[in-house]
């Protein structure tokens, strides 16, 4: 039983921190309808620069115990590129999604070099910092504290997103634009500007996302293109779109990865690209999307 | 770098095509004057990033003192560095070193996987090739039966063999049930494969309950040890060794694996022993570090002088690549220098050869030599980490020291045959 | 058959195989790589350029021709080249066909996804399966034979750079005479038509799905055969020849070489070698002026080189006076 618990708890952080950049990639589908490959990059951007905020704080006698907060707002403020990434995008806005496609690969691989540039090859790691909040015993169940509030921050993150989108004028903005663009624009929203707060915000869920495992993980030069396939997995199981969606999705991929590793190592990946091709092929729009076609 | 080697090429275009049009060995008189010409390829970035540049700097220390004293026969050694990534675009690396760079001997490569796919290639080229690293079993049995051309370390086995004699020794008896998290790749799977059979040699009762085989490059090990805590082992056995390693060792300790229930044994540790903090790495584990021990209290001048210089210019203490490195270019020089005295000229590559098949050298972690099957000896060093001593990581409170020949099979005997019918002392 | 394409074609058939006594060996063995990517992606080039599918999975295709080439060669002692090229085709046509059914009912993004899925399942397995695929070792490759001789006087550099450089122009050559023949008939126009508009080729009784089908088994045919080329070129059959961003890659060339234009393909294969090699000498961060190039590519010249020449071409017909 307590296997069991371990295992689910492992799962369920993978899921929390999935789930930030699956909403991030949903956000930006759903009203722009651009798929962004470099969704990984901006997770390992928010990494790096977590992990240099939280050095360049604890150098300069911050207590050891504030690094989440810190972490919190090192990946807010380094999402704020998203309006100029966006605005690069906006040249192909009304060419072929192919395009798009592509250009969204172009950052892949600018951004590898480029964390390559400030940061080097090497795997940057926090150390021991995780430990700071301790570990939570339930019987023979151990985990770090931070894994927990991870966990809680996304929930709270998720349900902020939620209310946000349904009850705030914004929010409604967004998903009308997002349901019929023409329509929007012949209401007289502001369609350009609507497109690059999205964008960032979109952003700043996935380098918030890279921040946050960072502690318990290492930020590495291989995140970008690891997590991207992840990432694309939760959205197509989920639905294009839909932020339920990125939720479920998420939970499944990283449920199913923590099985999969627990029960038959072999599998880990395949069972999840299985899943992917069976959800496209029974039900196109993943759980909770719209049927494309 | 790029810079250098462009000049360097663009000097070198025109005795290139003149070398192209002359058989190997070259006049002497005109030998004389122009450096030895030394080829590296080592990680430079990734997962084997550290460990690549650990070894650079070995082959650095090696090549400034071979230059101030002489050099390698009266030449000075010139390094080519390029970058070991994919099996692919290594092997493209070696073709330029080779055709294009014309080096007279080329060195370096760390993973197992490289350099199983480098080996046959490096033959049909007839490229002098040292490999620092990486000869993991069943590969090399298939790709590389007999070497002419290529000179291999060690087996990868030997820390697995010798990690698996020293749990044997402090611990038959003491566990039950048995796991391995290893990287899921030939130096891994054979790893562990090796301390199963071990196991079996010495009828140590025991139960697999769990085996993971992480990615290389893995960052998120959460759901591998909640898999193996599931599993309650008595041992774990890992042969992690990349940055993998220390992230483990975290998501370990906080999830309570280390806390004092169960024994592990890491016969490659030493790659990461300095990002292996106390706070999350206990004391009483079986802890590899291969060829160099950097902190051995019976360690010879040059590694003392070594450590020393290591530590005085990158604040940092070195890992075994070093030594293996520095292994390489002690074997290469030794080698043309006896040849060198027995022509009196400057030899060719068949000479050289000849030369470093049996030649005995001192590397920094001890002595080592080269054997007529091309395969390294070198001397190991494994023990139990402790935490008394004046750093923030542990270091090993009881070394156990053991040459090479009797942690790896003999000219052309199957690794798997060897294990159960050779005499293998405790 | 129009004359330009006709004399363009031989003027560069002639002047590969003139190659190798005017570049060095190691230089040679950069220029079989670019035969290989020009192969496979005159085949890919149908799925993207004719139909109008992006597919980001396609590196699976040409995996399977190096795997098969490995397999065949080190495990089941197949030397035969051209029995290998046509096992390898067929396989990959066989694993084409399923994938192809599933996807092609899709278009834009979620066929790229899909095709990306697939091409991950692929990599996970063959990375994964240690006991059967090597694992991230992979398999080796060794020597096949070409028209039943075996060249065992030759070392393996001289082998790449004499017969089987020229082995593979003439493939290309053939290959490419085919693509021409495929991309001209009524095949290929219906192929446009339905990439154009698919609501109305419907109407006019383009049975849709079928031809796509077609497209992609023949795409994935070619991709075997540039993997195959690959696999002897290195030696080795390795998983990473599988993984999505050497897809990525696949379109970054084709879209470099111009994907309208028929000879885009290759003059994309060449010049992203080409490219990519002289940038790695140059500077360690070779992926981002390359992320840059292909930005560039795609905001102002989404037409490729080939694209580009042409508007050349036609720019300099215009100013000569008739």
């Amino acid at each position: 039983m307590t296997a069991l618990l371990d295992i689910l708890i492992g799962g369920v952080f993978h899921a929390a921190v999935l789930f930030l950049v699956a909403a991030g990639l949903q956000l930006v589908f759903g009203v722009q309808k651009i798929v962004n490959l470099a969704c990984g990059s901006f997770y390992a951007l928010g990494a790096y620069f977590g992990i240099t905020a939280v050095s360049w704080c604890l150098a300069h006698g911050m207590p050891p115990g504030l690094f989440l907060p810190v972490l919190v707002v090192a990946g807010l403020a380094i999402g704020l590129i998203g309006p100029f990434i966006e605005a690069l995008l906006l040249t192909v806005y009304h060419r072929d999604e192919a395009f798009q496609l592509l250009l969204t690969f172009a950052l892949v691989l600018m951004f590898q070099d480029i964390l390559r540039f400030f940061w080097g090859a090497d795997p940057q790691q926090l150390g021991d910092l995780v430990m700071t909040y301790g570990r939570v015993k339930m019987g023979a169940v151990q985990v770090p504290t931070y894994n927990l509030l991870v966990i809680v921050a996304s929930i709270a993150i998720a349900v902020g997103l939620g209310a946000f989108l349904k009850k705030t004028r914004y929010g409604r903005i967004l998903r009308a634009t997002a349901e019929n663009r023409e329509m929007s624009l012949a209401l007289g929203v502001n369609v350009r500007w609507m497109y690059a707060s999205v964008f960032t915000l979109g952003t700043i869920l996935g380098t918030v996302g890279g921040a946050l495992v960072v502690p318990t993980a290492a930020a590495s030069l291989d995140m970008p293109v690891e997590l991207v396939v992840e990432a694309f997995a939760v959205v197509v199981i989920g639905g294009l779109g839909s932020m339920r969606g990125a939720m479920v999705g998420a939970l499944i991929v990283g449920l199913m990865r923590a099985a999969a590793i627990s029960w038959y190592s072999e599998l880990e990946m395949l069972a999840i690209y299985l899943v992917v091709i069976v959800v496209l092929i029974a039900r196109p729009g993943g759980l909770f999307g719209k049927p494309l076609e | 770098m790029d810079q250098k080697r462009r000049k360097l090429l663009q000097a070198i275009g025109g005795t290139g095509v003149m070398a192209a049009a002359q058989p190997w060995m070259s006049a002497p008189a005109f030998a004389q004057n122009t450096p030895v010409r030394v080829g590296i390829i080592a990680p430079k970035a990734g997962i084997a990033g550290t460990i690549g540049e650990c070894g650079l700097r070995g082959t650095q220390f090696a090549v400034d003192h071979i230059n101030a004293t002489g050099g390698i026969a009266g030449r000075k050694i010139e390094l080519l560095i390029e970058e070991e990534t994919n099996p692919k675009d290594s092997i493209e690396r070696l073709r330029k070193l080779v055709l294009q760079d014309k080096v007279d001997c080329v060195q370096g490569i760390v993973s197992s996987g490289v350099s199983l796919a480098m080996g046959p290639v490096a033959e049909d080229m007839k490229a002098l090739v040292i490999f620092w690293d990486g000869t993991t079993q069943d590969g090399v049995k298939e790709t590389m039966p007999s070497k002419r051309y290529v000179f291999c370390s060690t087996d990868n086995e030997c820390e697995a063999v010798m990690g698996s004699l020293l749990a044997i020794k402090h611990w038959k008896g003491q566990f039950k049930t048995v796991a391995g998290i290893n990287p899921d790749y030939s130096y891994g799977r054979n790893n562990f494969a090796a301390f199963q059979a071990l196991l079996k040699k010495y009828n140590v009762e025991h139960q697999v309950v769990a085996d993971q085989w992480p990615k290389v490059g893995t960052t998120d090990l959460n759901s591998h040890v909640a898999a193996l805590k599931a599993a309650k082992p008595d041992l774990v056995f890992s042969s992690l060794l990349f940055a993998d390693l220390p992230i483990f060792m975290r998501t370990a300790h906080g999830a309570g694996l280390m806390d004092g229930k169960t024994k592990f044994v890491f016969p490659a540790a030493g790659f990461q022993h300095t990002a292996l903090k106390k706070s999350f790495t206990p004391p009483g584990m079986i802890f590899g570090h291969n060829t160099l021990y950097f902190d051995y209290a019976k360690g010879s001048d040059l590694q003392k002088q070594f450590v020393k210089w290591y530590h005085d210019k990158f604040n940092d203490y070195p890992n075994w690549e070093a030594d293996r490195a520095f292994f390489a270019m002690a074997v290469y020089k030794a080698g043309v220098e006896a040849a060198h005295k027995a022509k009196g000229g400057w030899p060719g590559k068949e000479d050289i050869i000849s030369a470093m098949e049996g030649v005995k050298v001192q590397s920094l972690g001890g002595p080592g030599q080269m054997r007529k099957d091309h395969i390294a000896e070198q001397t190991f060093y494994q023990g139990i980490t402790t935490h008394d001593n004046k750093y923030d990581f542990p270091t090993l409170g009881t070394v156990d020291v053991m040459y090479s020949d009797q942690l790896q099979k003999g000219t052309g005997q199957d690794f798997w045959k060897w294990i159960e019918t050779a005499n293998i002392k405790l | 058959m129009r004359a330009a394409p006709a004399i363009l074609s031989i003027v560069a058939l002639v002047a590969l195989a003139a190659l190798p006594s005017l570049l060095t060996q190691y230089q040679i063995t950069l220029v079989l790589p670019a035969l290989a990517y020009a192969i496979a992606l005159l085949g890919f080039n149908l799925l993207f350029g004719y139909t109008g599918l992006l597919s980001f999975g396609h590196a699976l295709f040409v995996s399977i021709g190096a795997y098969g080439t490995a397999v065949l060669t080190s495990k089941l002692g197949l030397k035969s080249f051209e029995a290998i090229l046509l096992l390898c085709a067929v396989a990959s046509v066989a694993v084409a066909i399923p994938i192809a059914l599933l996807s092609v009912r899709y278009v834009k993004i979620f066929f790229g996804i899909l095709t990306l899925a697939f091409g991950m399942l692929f990599h996970s397995f063959l990375f994964k399966f240690y006991n059967i695929t090597g694992g991230d070792t992979g398999i080796r490759v060794l020597r096949p034979t070409l028209l039943g001789r075996a060249y065992e006087d030759l070392d393996k550099t001289a082998f790449l750079v004499g017969p089987f450089y020229y082995y593979c122009v003439v493939l290309l050559a053939i290959l490419g005479f085919v693509m021409w023949r495929l991309v001209h008939s009524p095949f290929g126009l219906h192929l446009v038509a339905t990439r154009e508009n698919r609501r109305k080729s419907e109407y006019l009784g383009v049975r849709v799905r079928f031809f796509r089908l077609i497209a992609f088994a023949v795409s994935a045919f070619y991709c075997a055969v540039g993997g195959a080329i690959l696999a002897v070129n290195t030696g080795q059959a390795d998983p990473e020849l599988a993984y999505w961003t050497h897809s990525g890659e696949l379109v970054f060339m084709t879209v470099l070489g111009g994907f309208a234009n028929f000879f885009g393909p290759v003059v994309g294969a060449f010049s992203f070698i080409f490219l990519k090699s002289e940038l790695m000498g140059l500077t360690q961060y070779w992926r981002f002026w390359l992320g840059a190039i292909l930005v560039i590519l795609v905001v102002l010249f989404p037409r490729g080189l080939a694209g580009l020449f042409a508007q050349l071409w036609a720019r300099l017909h215009r100013s000569t006076p008739t």
